[in-house]
């Protein structure tokens, strides 16, 4: 699977690295047809030649801008796309220390946050835990005033946001 | 909400081919095309082509890469070296703010070089093996015949204004770019060999993650 995953973002690189290159030769021509159309203005002055070399010009240039444009799209895209598989894959344990660090929860509060995550309620982690009910509690309120929800419902729903 | 999730360090495929076709072009027109030739001024072009899509790019590409995330501040700067004296490593998605006055000293000394070279040569020759480079100017008078017979050459300009009686002044102009051109390009060396070092003192300061970033298939996300 890891294998697949690869050749997958090998081949979006293959696609985006080619679009890039089109995109500089089209820039690299455009530099050329518009120099040389300026030097014939410069040397003929208008022509009717002339006015439709100036319009390929421009849609050179208009497709370079363009050009670049739908590759940010396609980039941004390919971020997104990774991005999110990132979360989805095994990976889920990084993101979630990664924004309990974020957070600054504490180690106690990053394992009861994780607890709270798989839907167990302030007296079963406490038992987990081996800990009064009341520093669970406490614990808790400490990591949603943290993350910036009021309830361990909104907490799960912050990660549900991530994967969706 | 965006997860926090950190991806590699890795330039975007606009930024990494303009940056190499940028060395090989200043490269060739360096050390293999000779100085004035029809070659010389299409690798100038071609020069000029890749820093204005690498310009574009930095308004309409993606955020490392625009201009946003690069602004040339000297504040910045003194920051950043400040970090570095206490030795620090902050991640900067983009160029540090050193590596960004950099950029700019470089992409500034690009453009007077592509100014002063267009306004010496006008539009690329129609063929550029048939103009000579300035050591083939000099002397005889065929090979100047021969070049201001073609099209839109770059020799067809003091011949002009030889016509128009203005010599002197036209003479002036064009030694006044030359000379531009060459104490830039001198000023470019002295930037790029400041660029590699810079380079080589970050790669050894933070690990190589700044060199892969550029270099093609490095920092692989796997």
């Amino acid at each position: 699977m890891a294998a697949s995953r690869k050749t997958g973002l090998m081949r979006r690189d293959r696609q985006t690295l080619l679009v890039a290159a089109v995109l500089v030769i089209q820039a690299v021509a455009a530099m050329f047809f518009v120099a040389d159309a300026i030097g014939d203005l410069a040397a003929d002055g208008m022509t009717r030649h002339i006015a439709v070399e100036a319009m390929i010009a421009f849609a050179l240039m208009a497709g370079v801008i363009v050009g670049a444009w739908h590759l940010r799209v396609l980039l941004a895209e390919a971020d997104r796309r990774e991005r999110a598989l990132t979360v989805a894959r095994g990976a889920l344990a990084d993101h979630l220390s990664a924004r309990f660090r974020d957070w600054g929860l504490t180690t106690a509060e990053a394992e009861v946050a994780l607890f709270a995550l798989k839907g167990c309620d302030a007296g079963e982690i406490a038992r987990l835990r081996g800990a009064a009910p009341g520093t669970v509690r406490a614990q808790l309120s400490s990591i949603y005033s943290k993350s910036g929800v009021s309830s361990q419902a909104g907490l799960v729903s912050l990660f549900f946001d991530d994967l969706l | 909400m965006e997860p926090s999730t950190e991806l590699p360090r890795r330039w975007d495929p606009i930024v990494k081919l303009t940056h190499w076709g940028i060395v090989a072009a200043v490269i060739g027109n360096a050390l293999v095309t000779e100085e004035g030739s029809g070659w010389h001024i299409w690798v100038g072009y071609g020069l000029a082509a890749l820093l204005a899509l690498r310009l574009l790019w930095g308004l309409v590409g993606p955020r490392e890469a625009r201009f946003g995330a690069f602004p040339p501040s000297l504040a910045r700067a003194s920051r950043h070296v400040g970090e570095i004296g206490r030795g620090e490593k902050v991640r900067h998605r983009s160029h540090n703010p050193l590596g960004a006055l950099m950029v700019y000293a470089i992409w500034g000394t690009l453009l007077v070089v592509i100014g002063s070279g267009v306004a010496m040569s006008g539009a690329p020759p129609a063929d550029p093996s048939a103009v000579r480079g300035e050591h083939g100017e000099g002397g005889e008078g065929e090979e100047h015949e021969e070049a201001s017979a073609g099209p839109g050459q770059w020799l067809i300009a003091p011949a002009r204004a030889d016509e128009g009686g203005e010599a002197g002044t036209e003479d002036e102009g064009e030694e006044l770019f030359e000379e531009m051109h060459e104490i830039a390009v001198n000023l470019l060396y002295l930037l790029v060999a400041l660029h590699l070092a810079g380079v080589a003192f970050e790669t050894r300061r933070t690990g190589r993650e700044v060199l892969g970033a550029m270099i093609p298939g490095g920092n692989r996300r796997s």
